[in-house]
């Protein structure tokens, strides 16, 4: 008995237990997706990076020895002038004394607080450098700047070097596996409640917590803001498809049930929904659609040559049984490779699509079936204008194949140069730059500050109250000196420009004894002196240890791409295993390292994924045709469209980000289906010996159709993957369509063209 | 008829009188105990102690500093003790004095003596509510035994460990503070023994538990170990008295700023 003898059995079955086989289907979809609600909300840029990723350990020790890195900062910005004027300050002022009621804080600082040392002789006074903004004078404010533009640890800090913009920086020790959803909420209640109050000041929330939040508020409004709309796109390009209402009733039933029980699959294994997992039902969806729509558009087809609605969809999944298990085969391979990346994240959504593609394939050959079967369904015959156009195509393509051929490989060699002006890179700064907020703060902060985000350096004097000797401080300044000559570093902090303050306040306030003392005693006595002035929340706790043997620099970074920040740890690494003895230090650690690094690594994976999905897929193809030479054909069409695409995306930027290549592995098993389903048929009409013009016109008639119908389908999913606010998964949607149109276009004029000049009977 | 509705109110009067009598508000009974409480320290005249200060990190890793110190209680009731404290530990800070004069109402004084530098400093600030020296103790939580810089409340009784405590609620009533309110437990001999600690926001910040108490003079009841657990960052600090010593007669004049030099050497 041979395959299609079975699934026609098979499909006998299926038909005379339709009401057994749907109810058994939901039974099984329903305790699946009962998972759903085991779906973990996300945990921030942390969750996107493996527990034990080196450069992510690296923070988690500094967070041992020096508390949590995680800050959330207000912007205030007025829109005239800086922010020395009476309302503004006042604004500061306020926020400051209302953000320590910030669930999680533990640490608030600005410029009202900043801890301002007035020196009369041997009298020390120590207070906040703005305290009660009515009593000043307008003249005494203006004033304010000329002093606060000296303070080391305001400027850059707590306030831009033109004094035009002011942060509220908040520390936040936020408890394991908590979000910030508390303190951001809070944060924006302040920020709503003081820009009403202050109309012409800005007030924005930044800082590594709210790009932490991010990841959950975008997953969140691409969720409730896509869905619905999607859904509704698919429910008209299924009708326009089908042009039968109960047809594409079935088709929708069917293919949100192969949602369902993947993301409760998702769920059982414990993922989190961070941005991509959102993709993952839009693109299951999509991916169960093209199947749905092969079953049913060949069974209404047979309906309409006049066969009864069970032999139709039994003679359906005949036809179809093979390449959807193929085409749901291929691209589940494709996808998969993503797990050789190092983003847990990605690895959890391609998982998802995988198991996606799984239901999707075991529903369309069995409860869709089963359901055309019951339910009552109505062919309409169909004048058909896509046919008349294939045909005419095929025509032009047998005329002028040669033609074809050069011209679209003159094409792709051209393109083909285009490509050495991309490389590697991405700026994890613009993940959330779809997001009208975000940006905003963003492009307010930057050009002032550099960005919003610091990383840290811990300094070990290897010897308890080592950080007291004049050695370790000049050490600690040499190393701070020569981080300020680097593009990449915006602002340095370390404990010995606290010491300089100090020995310039016990020197009568004199700059020029602003250095490091010589006398280690001197030092250690001036360090206890400002221990035992320091207001609550300022201690030096989160820049010592108790024990005074390490200290922590805090660097304040300006933007830059991973490739840059990668190249900058590199030369952290050289500089500090050059100059940093007898002391030592691990380097530099924090958010802008770990994120490039990173992205390295996950490229890194991703080739090597890449190249094991890839020639896995050729091999599927080579095997299922029974032929080396139509393996070998299968390669050209498969590859073209990235070649083009990536040409064609160097219009637009020079960067191959992460999400670039997440869009390969997840298109490359989708782009294949074509070429599977042309493939097969042209061999297939060489077998029953016709010639190679009416083998390219066969293919056209059987699964041109098909073919053009499944890629519009994915195309308007990818497309529709562009609303996302979180811009990897734009870019994901926007390359995955633009490929998937590539190819439609390359199976349809080159594809046809190849086979006539190298396809041969086998 | 008249009669009759006279001695009805005579007859409730009378009823609710034993209510009058208990009739102190949570307040005063919270006023009361913290005040009994606070007592129960005082008379000592003038201390003379060595202290040794451990930090232990969430790890586990100690740190000890070692300090001595002499107190003169002050009998004005309208002002704090003062206080000097000599520090021995680490060895760069050996020699360093700090005398400090605390007040109820007013920011403390403080003068530090830095040996290295051969001067006294006089420090004045009007926030020290931050933890000093690494450890999990502020300043205000030394200089804010004091009862009457707080409002107090009582709450009720409270077991622990089979012992019954008053509880006590208490708001700093001064600028600065880093409590938003402390929550007290004291026995029945009117000794504290356990503070919980409430951050700005609220949130419990740390415990302080009081103990090894030794009754002084009779009278006195003074605790010779204090552990504070940080809640929020899993620190510990632990306190301890040693070779405590009450009314030994420190000259008074050594509690001037006149005379850090000299008792420097």
């Amino acid at each position: 008995m041979n395959l299609e003898d079975r699934i026609e059995i098979f499909g006998k079955i299926l038909v005379n237990h339709r009401i057994k086989v749907i109810l058994g289907s939901l039974l099984i979809i329903f305790t699946i997706s009962f998972g759903m609600k085991f779906l973990e909300t996300p945990s921030g840029y942390r969750g996107f990076v493996e527990e034990d990723f080196k450069y992510y350990k690296d923070v988690l020790d500094l967070e041992e020895k020096y508390g949590n890195i995680d800050v959330l900062t207000f912007v205030v910005k007025p829109e005239k002038g800086n922010i020395f004027q009476k309302d503004v300050l006042s604004l500061i002022h306020e926020l400051t004394e209302i953000s320590w009621q910030t669930p999680y804080s533990s640490r608030v600082s600005s410029i009202t607080n900043h801890q301002y040392t007035t020196v009369d002789g041997d009298d020390i006074s120590i207070s906040d450098f703005v305290d009660d903004v009515d009593s000043l004078s307008t003249n005494e404010i203006s004033n304010l700047y000329n002093a606060a533009v000296l303070e080391d640890a305001v400027v850059n800090f707590v306030m831009s070097e033109s004094g035009k913009i002011g942060l509220v920086n908040i520390n936040l020790e936020m408890p394991e596996d908590i979000a910030f959803q508390e303190p951001i909420s809070f944060a924006w209640e302040q920020k709503n409640y003081f820009e009403e109050r202050y109309e012409d000041i800005f007030v924005g929330v930044a800082g590594s917590a709210q790009f932490s939040h991010n990841f959950q508020s975008t997953s969140e409004s691409d969720a409730s803001k896509m869905y619905p709309s999607f859904l509704l796109l698919i429910i008209i390009l299924t009708y326009i498809l089908l042009r039968s209402v109960v047809a594409s009733i079935i088709s929708l039933i069917v293919i949100i049930l192969s949602i369902l029980p993947s993301l409760g699959a998702a769920g059982w294994l414990g993922f989190e929904v961070q941005p991509p997992l959102i993709t993952a039902p839009i693109i299951i969806l999509t991916i169960s659609l093209t199947h749905a729509i092969h079953m049913l558009s060949i069974g209404l087809t047979n309906m309409t040559e006049g066969m009864t609605k069970n032999d139709a969809i039994i003679e359906s999944l005949k036809i179809n049984f093979i390449p959807i298990f193929l085409t749901s085969f291929t691209t589940a391979a494709g996808i998969a490779g993503i797990n050789f990346g190092d983003i847990p994240a990605y690895s959890e959504m391609a998982n998802t699509v995988v198991i996606g593609a799984g239901i999707g394939f075991i529903l369309s050959v069995t409860m869709l079936p089963a359901m055309f079967s019951l339910l009552p369904i109505n062919a309409r015959k169909r004048k058909s204008y896509v046919l008349e156009v294939l045909k005419n195509l095929g025509e032009l393509i047998y005329k002028f194949k040669e033609r074809f051929v050069i011209v679209i490989t003159a094409i792709c060699i051209a393109v083909f140069s285009l490509l050495p002006n991309l490389h590697f890179d991405d700026y994890f700064s613009t993940y959330f730059d779809r997001v009208p907020e975000w940006l905003e703060v963003k492009n307010t902060v930057d050009p002032e500050f550099g960005s919003s985000f610091y990383i840290f350096s811990d300094m070990q004097s290897n010897e308890p109250d080592g950080i007291t000797s004049p050695e370790y401080l000049k050490k600690l300044d040499e190393f701070e000196s020569w981080l300020l000559t680097q593009p990449e570093v915006a602002d340095v902090s370390t404990i010995s420009d606290v010491i300089k303050t100090l020995h310039k306040n016990m020197n009568g306030g004199l700059n020029e004894y602003y250095a490091i003392p010589d006398n280690k005693a001197l030092i250690a006595q001036y360090l206890l002196l400002y221990e035992f002035s320091v207001p609550y929340g300022m201690d030096l706790k989160n820049q010592m240890t108790a024990d005074k043997s390490d200290s922590r620099i805090l660097i304040r970074t300006n933007n830059s791409t991973s490739m840059e920040s990668v190249a900058f740890n590199a030369r952290v690494d050289e500089w500090v295993n050059e100059n940093i003895s007898p002391f030592s230090t691990n380097g530099v650690a924090g958010i802008p390292i770990m994120m490039p690094q990173l992205f390295v690594e996950n490229t890194r994976g991703l080739v090597i994924g890449l190249l094991i999905s890839f020639t896995f897929i050729i091999m599927v193809v080579g095997i299922s045709l029974q032929s080396f030479r139509y393996g070998i054909i299968s390669i050209v069409p498969n590859i073209i469209p990235f070649i083009l695409g990536f040409g064609l995306l160097t219009l637009a930027t020079d960067m191959v980000t992460a999400a670039h290549q997440f869009a390969v592995l997840i298109s490359i098993g989708l782009v294949v289906d074509a070429t599977i389903h042309f493939l097969s048929k042209y061999k297939k009409a060489l077998a029953i010996n016709l010639p190679p013009r009416e083998a390219i016109q066969y293919c056209f008639r059987f699964v041109g159709y098909p073919i053009i119908v499944a890629s519009i389908c994915l195309f308007s999913g990818f497309l529709f993957l562009t609303q996302s606010m979180f811009y990897y998964n734009f870019i994901i949607g926007g390359m995955c369509a633009l490929i998937i149109m590539i190819a439609l276009l390359i199976d349809l004029l080159l594809l046809p063209a190849l086979l006539l000049i190298f396809g041969k009977k086998v | 008829m008249k009669k009759m509705k006279f001695a009805k109110i005579i007859f409730i009067i009378f009823a609710l009188f034993p209510f009058y009598l208990s009739a102190e508000t949570a307040e005063e009974q919270g006023l009361r105990i913290a005040k009994a409480s606070y007592e129960n320290g005082r008379g000592f005249t003038d201390m003379v102690s060595d202290q040794l200060m451990i930090l232990i990190d969430p790890k586990g890793n100690e740190v000890t500093r070692e300090v001595s110190g002499k107190t003169l209680e002050n009998l004005d009731p309208n002002d704090g003790d003062k206080s000097l404290t000599y520090f021995k530990t680490p060895k760069d800070v050996e020699g360093t004095v700090m005398l400090s004069h605390t007040h109820i109402s007013d920011d403390d004084d403080q003068w530090l003596y830095l040996p290295a530098l051969g001067r006294v400093k006089r420090i004045s600030s009007s926030n020290k509510s931050g933890a000093f020296m690494g450890s999990e103790v502020a300043f205000e939580d030394f200089s804010g035994t004091d009862y009457r810089k707080y409002e107090w409340k009582f709450l009720g009784e409270e077991m622990e460990n089979n012992e019954t405590f008053y509880k006590l609620e208490s708001y700093p009533n001064y600028e600065n503070s880093g409590y938003s309110k402390r929550i007290s437990l004291i026995d029945n001999l009117n000794r504290t023994y356990k503070v919980d600690f409430y951050d700005r926001k609220g949130e419990l910040l740390k415990t302080l538990y009081l103990e090894d108490y030794v009754l002084y003079k009779d009278k006195i009841w003074m605790a010779n170990t204090l552990k504070v657990e940080n809640i929020q960052n899993k620190n510990i600090t632990i306190f301890k008295w040693l070779n405590r010593e009450l009314d030994v007669g420190i000259n008074k004049k050594d509690f001037e700023k006149s005379s850090i030099l000299r008792l420097a050497d």
